[in-house]
């Protein structure tokens, strides 16, 4: 009897992993990922890399234009090979709460086709600051020019009566993924090894 | 005198494609001619690009450069390129750059092209949804020692009153350094209620954000502004009708609250829509009320553009009661006369000016402004009984005296500042054509006293063009000249009056004088090639008053025009 009803909960468990795993993949309220943050100069590029583990209907999404209160931001969606999938910059359409100059991506039945499985990485960049080729290793437009920072910019299709575009906070949205992380930039990287190496060498002092 | 006094009309021709685009009749005619000229029809109908392009506010290094798309079907953004280049074949690029608009800017494209050498004539066009604008052509301004200017100073340009013909004959000319506008370059009003000649986009008076945009799109779509715009950098200010006649900071004599809401919020409209559709830089993005602003043109010349209604301007005098005949006039002696606190500028644009004024190294201090400076005063209706002259317009100058001896008190300087010399104040607004001296008391002859010899010129201190409109009315009636000589023989200080033609001023400036020259077209009624050169008048270095002048040649080999 015992271990009949073990054998139950574990059979009970096994059904539950099972439709864990089958809510991942197609609810998106289990998988919606929110990202925000702030673009300091005209060329940074933010990237999250996010993961299907079967085709999904994915929606990808900035909200963060606000009539122009903050810069004016696009996408680019690489695949597994790092090689240019897709990019839009002005679609406001994907989701309620975009303005004119959001960017979005909808890769649905709908909308193009599912993303198939795989491993992705998403970039958002100001506008005009295009990926060059077809992987994301060709960079960015903008990627050898003195940085300028955001609020000090004119970007191309500023408002000139308004003086706009000037903040940089960022927003972006991820539906139908299972997991998603903003990649640290290599700045930020070498700053935390900095941090790390800072930490060993005041532990051997001590 | 021996210089011809009418202009050979220029051979545009009167082509079925010129009158269709002037008429109106736009793309159904277009469509129509398509099958009689397919190469004419197919190079005119650009429906991405209707509202032409622009340009304005040129700097040393910089331009305004303005279009409007128009998509096929409505989006969110639209993605729009340009170039720039030396040449009007668009070969030898200087600039290319991108843009966007959408929805919340009515589409409008505004770019402040940097990068720019002084004095430089050049070429642009724009590229969206497959299909490219209009070439235009736009200069900046000079930077140093500078011999020459040469520019057209147009007002009042009444889309419903009549043809912009003169500003079809301004485009005509090659040798132009800019076109200003000294305001009033729309017109508020609902179908038939100030002109007859062509019917009004919306019908009704012009309120919300959507009538003002409305309006200025049917402005921008007439071919003749369109040649002008295409031709020319602008300089432009407002006057009133921009929002509503005879407007001031808090109200406007054409604005009912009880039925067209809140002041403010009508200025808001008009202004976000003026800014959307002319080819200005704002001056301030956080106050677009704040338009004052100036050109350094080299050494030669300061463009001082004054902002004279709805920043700072105390309401018109309501006070005037004496019967003229030009209607109720107002005398020294009434009510809010005297009070210093009433000014058309506001005291920190004229603590602004007098700075200007004072410190600018330029030989001539140029104001570019609303408003007749000159005193106009007309005598009372019935001399037997009442023989006293009277102001007539209390919303010029004249209603804001204490403002306006604030301001000869900064050109005659006083123990720490010098006086300052050369300057000339140009004028729109009234739809008619003067030159005057200028003196804070014109009407006292005795020049010891501070007064004004009309003989000699002794005792003014500056001068003032009036330009006559584009298209709005004068006193037509006045065909015989007898109530502009009735003019001139009570207001001394006026050596030119025409209150019957509609044109513009050509002004051309060198380091030793300004000269002024009034031309007319000879109808607004219709589309027509002809103007005329009625007179000219000029100031010379130093010397403060005006003399007669003539016709100034044209540049020789000026950059040639956009194609």
């Amino acid at each position: 009897m015992k271990l009949n009803a073990s054998l139950r909960s574990l059979t009970a468990l096994a059904v539950a992993s099972v439709a864990l795993s089958v809510t991942l993949s197609t609810s998106a309220h289990a998988a919606d990922f929110n990202f925000s943050g702030q673009l300091v100069y005209h060329n940074d590029v933010v990237q999250i890399d996010f993961n299907l583990a079967a085709a999904a209907d994915v929606r990808l999404w900035t909200d963060s234009w606000q009539s122009g209160l903050n810069f004016d931001p696009q996408i680019a969606l690489f695949g597994g090979g790092s090689q240019l999938l897709a990019q839009n910059d002005d679609d406001d359409t994907v989701a309620p709460g975009q303005g004119y100059f959001d960017a979005g991506l909808a890769l649905t039945q709908g909308g193009g086709s599912p993303l198939a499985a795989g491993h992705y990485r998403l970039t958002l960049s100001a506008s005009a600051n295009d990926p060059v080729g077809p992987t994301l290793a060709d960079g960015f437009t903008l990627s050898g020019q003195t940085p300028v920072l955001i609020s000090a910019w004119n970007q191309p299709g500023y408002d000139v009566n308004a003086n706009d575009q000037k903040g940089g906070l960022w927003q972006l949205h991820l539906t139908g993924v299972d997991q998603a992380a903003v990649v640290p930039e290599p700045a930020s990287l070498a700053l935390m090894l900095a941090g790390l190496l800072a930490v060993g060498w005041r532990a051997r002092r001590r | 005198m021996g210089r011809p006094n009418q202009v050979k009309p220029a051979r545009t021709g009167t082509s079925r494609r010129e009158f269709f685009k002037r008429s109106g009749a736009g793309t159904v005619a277009l469509a129509a001619a398509t099958q009689l000229l397919p190469q004419v029809a197919a190079a005119a109908v650009n429906s991405v690009f209707q509202h032409g392009v622009a340009s304005g506010d040129p700097l040393t290094d910089r331009v305004i450069l303005w279009t409007r798309v128009t998509p096929p079907s409505a989006k969110s953004a639209v993605s729009v390129s340009y170039v720039v280049a030396t040449d009007a074949a668009l070969a030898q690029v200087v600039q290319r750059g991108s843009s966007k608009t959408n929805p919340g800017r009515d589409y409008t494209v505004k770019i402040d092209a940097t990068g720019l050498r002084p004095g430089t004539t050049y070429y642009y066009q724009f590229s969206a949804e497959g299909a490219t604008s209009p070439v235009g052509r736009t200069k900046t301004i000079p930077a140093g020692s500078t011999q020459s200017l040469r520019m057209a100073v147009v007002s009042c340009s009444n889309h419903a009153y009549g043809y912009f013909n003169a500003y079809a004959r301004i485009a005509e000319r090659a040798d132009l350094d800019l076109v200003m506008h000294l305001g009033d370059y729309l017109y508020e009003y609902g179908n038939g209620q100030y002109g007859t000649a062509r019917a009004t986009e919306p019908t009704h008076e012009i309120v919300s954000l959507t009538d003002y945009r409305m309006r200025h799109a049917q402005y921008k779509r007439d071919a003749d502004s369109q040649a002008m715009h295409r031709q020319h950098p602008m300089v432009a200010i407002w006057d009133d009708h921009e929002i509503a006649n005879d407007s001031y900071k808090t109200g406007a004599q054409n604005h009912q609250p009880a039925t067209e809401g809140d002041w403010a919020a009508r200025v808001a409209a008009g202004l976000q829509a003026y800014y959307e559709w002319m080819p200005v830089r704002p001056v301030d993005t956080t106050n677009l009320r704040k338009n004052n602003r100036f050109y350094a043109y080299g050494d030669l010349a300061d463009l001082i553009m004054l902002e004279e209604r709805i920043s700072a301007r105390s309401q018109q005098l309501t006070a005037a009661t004496h019967a003229t005949p030009f209607g109720a006039g107002f005398a020294t002696t009434d009510p809010g006369y005297a009070d210093a606190g009433r000014s058309p500028l506001g005291s920190e644009q004229e603590d602004w000016l007098t700075s200007r004024l004072r410190s600018t190294p330029a030989r001539w201090k140029m104001l570019g402004q609303g408003v007749m400076f000159a005193q106009l005063k007309a005598p009372g209706a019935n001399q037997t009984t009442d023989p006293g002259l009277y102001f007539i317009n209390s919303d010029q100058w004249d209603g804001y005296e204490p403002a306006r001896n604030r301001i000869y008190a900064a050109i005659k300087g006083d123990n720490a500042h010098p006086a300052v010399d050369n300057v000339v104040v140009l004028t729109g607004d009234i739809h008619s054509s003067w030159a005057a001296d200028l003196n804070p008391n014109p009407y006292n002859p005795v020049t010891a006293a501070g007064g004004y010899n009309k003989t000699t010129g002794e005792g003014s201190l500056a001068v003032e063009f009036v330009g006559t409109s584009v298209s709005s009315p004068g006193v037509d009636s006045d065909t015989t000249g007898q109530i502009a000589g009735a003019l001139r023989f009570y207001n001394p200080h006026f050596k030119y009056i025409n209150l019957t033609r509609r044109g513009y001023m050509l002004l051309d400036v060198n380091p030793q004088r300004v000269v002024s020259e009034w031309w007319y077209v000879d109808t607004v009624a219709s589309p027509s090639n002809i103007q005329t050169f009625a007179v000219a008048f000029e100031v010379q270095h130093g010397s403060n008053h005006l003399v007669p002048s003539a016709q100034t040649p044209s540049r020789a080999n000026p950059p040639l025009l956009a194609p």
